[in-house]
């Protein structure tokens, strides 16, 4: 590895002697013929991939002053797709690079590629492809199917089933009731999963549904192998995307959290994305150059017209607009780094689908804007049997998603697991415990009742 | 067979709600608008007993609506308000002198007092004239920027507390995509409130945030409102359209799309190390300004010494100079009216007001009649 200082990009910057180009030649070397243009700057193929590596370094490094995470093991999201790719290869180059001096230790302790096996939900993903890329890293693969989530444990033996409510004719159908339930005998997992996701009724809501699965088994990986970080392949064009998908879909609150350079909302694991600095083009660039293979994977969208999801519509206006205004996404990607975590946001429980924090009053303000019935306050009746209003347990954006499903679709188990948190916390327990006051009202005697009542 | 309403389940469901998917009645869509409504209005508390709020009224289908909605509730929940239309009139003719038309006959429909200030009148400046110099590049930053300044000068000049205008939640919606998309963040945090200060004399609000476009449209057709329906003669702006066409697209997709960026907009927070440009007053006008002096000053300095360029493109102030012809006014231009002296005649209207008020028993007083006229500056 040659000497860094010469491809610190950002000291490049300060300095306008060095960053002045040559005309006809590379930026960085002056000397060789260029072989890419990343917004208007001309690269010869060894400086890129040089400046390639710089930029994951410094990324790394730069979460590194902001979060000051204790050094532990790190899992390496990986899904196989183009992005995922070059960063197990700069990791690991990162992992495996010479000590020089003091400071150069290499930032994490050790290093897992974390990958979520969806073959269940997706049976044309390259499977062994993507395992093959992994092992060509050196590092250990550690693999969880998606179909996981509905393995028994001790903390869910039985599942969320959302339930129909009774409810007057013409009431607002805003309450989501749960209760809880054991899968069926004979049906396995994968077929649990399969079921959940036929109940889900637009591609828009499975890809939610997908996202918080695989957000919750990253997680439980990094805990399972003593990670303490995880990294994440969001690219630059990916971040931009998902910002203004997660906008349209109500996610604003958890916004920050889900695009930021690094998150600590899942307390014992630090989130940070390393390639939020990289446009989809310097990726392709740098995996063609340094052979780094990658695999397609296949979305629910998938050869879909470009209506066909949120996310789908998403990406195919901002690489759109991307053609046209040139610098689209690294303007997006500037906007979120001024955005931050409200502090309720920190403070909030985590909703129960997603994980990301579920805002307390979500529900009000959508039944005070979007009014669906003539019965005022209609509460369903839960007081007969096991049912459960989760409303309050859910962010804004599952809200939205779970109204569209199907009554009768099981949720993943971790659902339930953390509802039993929750419970074991606080809200639930009051609002049973009101429940329960209701049942016995009549019995109890206030000083404000008179006698001959 | 008919098919029966959602919401009351008795009467024959004539529409599909837009933002709910619902088949709905007539009855239930006037009921479920119109609280909505008021509940963005209580809910908000925007306004207080005894306000005098002005409409910003363009003949347009969102402010008709707006009037009649205003108007409907004011009595049906007593707000106690007193209602005005304002309009602006921007000097383009084949569009606006049309609208104008259309306000005054709302004026009469909703027997609500009007008062129309104009471009020409308070700049020395039409829209048409703007342009003639300007070109059909960049005049929308003329119209945006005197308009909004117009509405407060009209605002003081019938003395009001207050204004509302019919933003609906396409337009907010829009705009918080727009500003993401060209990270102006001091916009992203003001876009979503839905009342501002302005300068501190007059308050701003959008009782339409969270209404939809369509059903305002909806709402207009089956009460058979009369609106004005064309679009601006110069150009629209373009970067505005892919932020529009990429709402639609997610309408289509998500119905609640729409009220669903409202929500993100509303929680996202801008970070704390962020640097935002403070308000101060305008030197020359008053107005509130985030520079020494207003874009308006600057656009009207601009027009008048023959350099609209100025306050538009990003040529250095240095370029700007250079360009500027040797006749330094055209002398077109009207000095506009100090924001003190207009605070201070709106001051006396109001003590007049009270006067009156004590001393008649009518209610009616004579320093708004004084105003209500055209002619008034």
């Amino acid at each position: 590895m040659c000497d860094t200082s010469t491809l610190d990009i950002s000291a490049a910057a300060e300095a306008p002697s060095r960053r002045k180009a040559v005309p006809g030649k590379c930026i960085k070397c002056k000397a060789a013929k260029p072989n890419v243009a990343i917004r208007r700057i001309q690269y010869c193929r060894q400086c890129f991939v040089k400046a390639s590596v710089t930029k994951f370094r410094m990324a790394v490094g730069k979460s590194r002053k902001r979060v000051a995470w204790p050094r532990t093991k790190v899992l390496i999201a990986f899904s196989g797709g183009p992005s995922s790719s070059a960063m197990l290869r700069l990791a690991a180059d990162l992992q495996n690079m010479e000590l020089k001096g003091t400071d150069a230790m290499p930032p994490f302790l050790g290093a897992v590629v974390g990958h979520i096996d969806e073959s269940c939900l997706f049976p044309s993903c390259p499977e062994s492809n993507i395992c093959a890329i992994a092992a060509n890293s050196g590092i250990q693969l550690e693999t969880l199917a998606l179909e996981h989530v509905f393995l028994p444990t001790e903390d869910h033996l039985a599942l969320l089933e959302l339930v129909q409510t009774a409810l007057a004719p013409g009431a607002a159908k805003e309450q989501l009731c749960v209760r809880l339930s054991k899968p069926a005998k004979d049906a396995s997992c994968a077929e649990q999963l399969q079921t959940l996701f036929s109940n889900l009724k637009s591609p828009t809501d499975k890809e939610d549904m997908l996202q918080a699965i695989k957000t919750a088994l990253l997680v439980q990986l990094a805990r399972n192998s003593g990670c303490g970080a995880i990294l994440l392949g969001d690219s630059a064009t990916r971040t931009a995307v998902k910002a203004m998908a997660l906008t349209g879909r109500g996610r604003g609150f958890s916004l920050p959290l889900e695009v930021g350079a690094e998150s600590q909302w899942f307390q014992d694991i630090v989130a940070i994305r390393p390639m939020r600095d990289f446009v989809a083009k310097e990726i392709a660039f740098f995996n063609r150059w340094t052979r780094q293979p990658s695999a397609f994977v296949p979305t629910f969208t998938t050869a879909e017209h470009r209506r066909a999801s949120i996310n789908r519509l998403t990406e195919a206006f901002i690489v759109e607009l991307d053609q046209d205004f040139a610098s689209t996404v690294p303007t997006v990607c500037r906007t979120l780094q001024k955005l931050e975590t409200r502090p309720d946001a920190l403070a909030a429980a985590p909703c129960l689908v997603c994980g990301m924090p579920a805002e307390p009053d979500a529900h009000t303000w959508r039944t005070r804007l979007t009014i669906d019935s003539n019965v005022p306050e209609s509460t369903p009746d839960t007081s007969e049997n096991d049912t459960f209003d989760i409303t309050s347990c859910l962010c804004y954006s599952c809200q939205t998603m779970l109204r569209h499903t199907a009554p009768g679709a099981q949720l993943p188990g971790f659902c339930s697991s953390r509802l039993h948190a929750a419970a074991a916390g606080s809200s639930l327990v009051s609002e049973n415990q009101d429940r329960l006051r209701k049942q016995i009202e009549n019995f109890i005697i206030s000083d404000s009742d008179s006698d001959d009542n | 067979m008919p098919r029966q309403c959602n919401i009351c389940q008795t009467a024959r469901a004539i529409i599909r709600r837009p933002k709910t998917g619902q088949r709905i009645c007539k009855e239930c869509f006037f009921y479920v608008f119109e609280t909505e409504i008021h509940h963005t209005i209580v809910d908000n508390r925007l306004f207080k007993p005894g306000d005098r709020i002005g409409i910003g009224a363009s003949g347009g289908k969102d402010s008709t609506v707006l009037a009649y909605v205003m108007k409907t509730l004011n009595e049906r929940y007593n707000y106690g308000l007193e209602l005005f239309l304002l309009s602006v009139d921007e000097g383009i003719s084949g569009y606006r002198d049309d609208s104008l038309e259309t306000v005054k006959r709302n004026q009469q429909q909703y027997d609500l007092p009007l008062k129309i200030v104009s471009y020409e009148q308070l700049y020395g400046w039409s829209m048409d004239s703007i342009v003639e110099t300007v070109g059909r590049k960049n005049n929308c930053t003329f119209c945006g920027v005197f308009r909004r300044q117009a509405l407060d000068r009209g605002a003081l000049m019938l003395d009001l507390d207050h204004i509302v205008t019919g933003h609906n939640a396409d337009d907010i919606a829009e705009t918080i995509l727009m500003n993401i998309l060209r990270g102006d963040i001091p916009r992203l945090s003001r876009c979503t409130e839905i009342a501002t200060m302005g300068d501190g004399y007059i308050g701003r609000s959008k009782p339409f945030k969270y209404a939809y476009e369509k059903e305002i449209v909806m709402y207009a057709y089956l009460k058979r409102l009369d609106y004005f329906s064309t679009e601006c003669t110069y150009s629209p702006n373009a970067y505005r359209g892919y932020a529009r066409q990429f709402l639609k697209d997610l309408e289509a997709v998500r119905p609640s799309a729409i009220i669903d960026i409202i929500y993100s907009g509303e929680a996202m927070k801008v970070a704390e190390n962020v640097k935002l440009p403070t308000m101060t007053s305008c030197e020359r006008c008053g107005y509130i300004s985030s520079n020494s002096i207003c874009k308006a000053c600057v656009l009207l300095e601009g027009l008048e010494r023959g350099v609209p360029k100025m306050g538009i493109a990003k040529a250095s102030s240095k370029q700007i100079e250079q360009d500027a012809p040797e006749v330094a006014r055209r002398g077109k231009a009207v000095e506009p009216v100090h924001f003190e002296k207009l605070r201070e005649k709106a001051l006396n209207i109001r003590k007049q007001r009270m006067l009156n008020a004590a001393t008649s028993s009518c209610s009616k007083d004579t320093a708004l009649c004084e105003c209500t006229g055209d002619s008034c500056q």
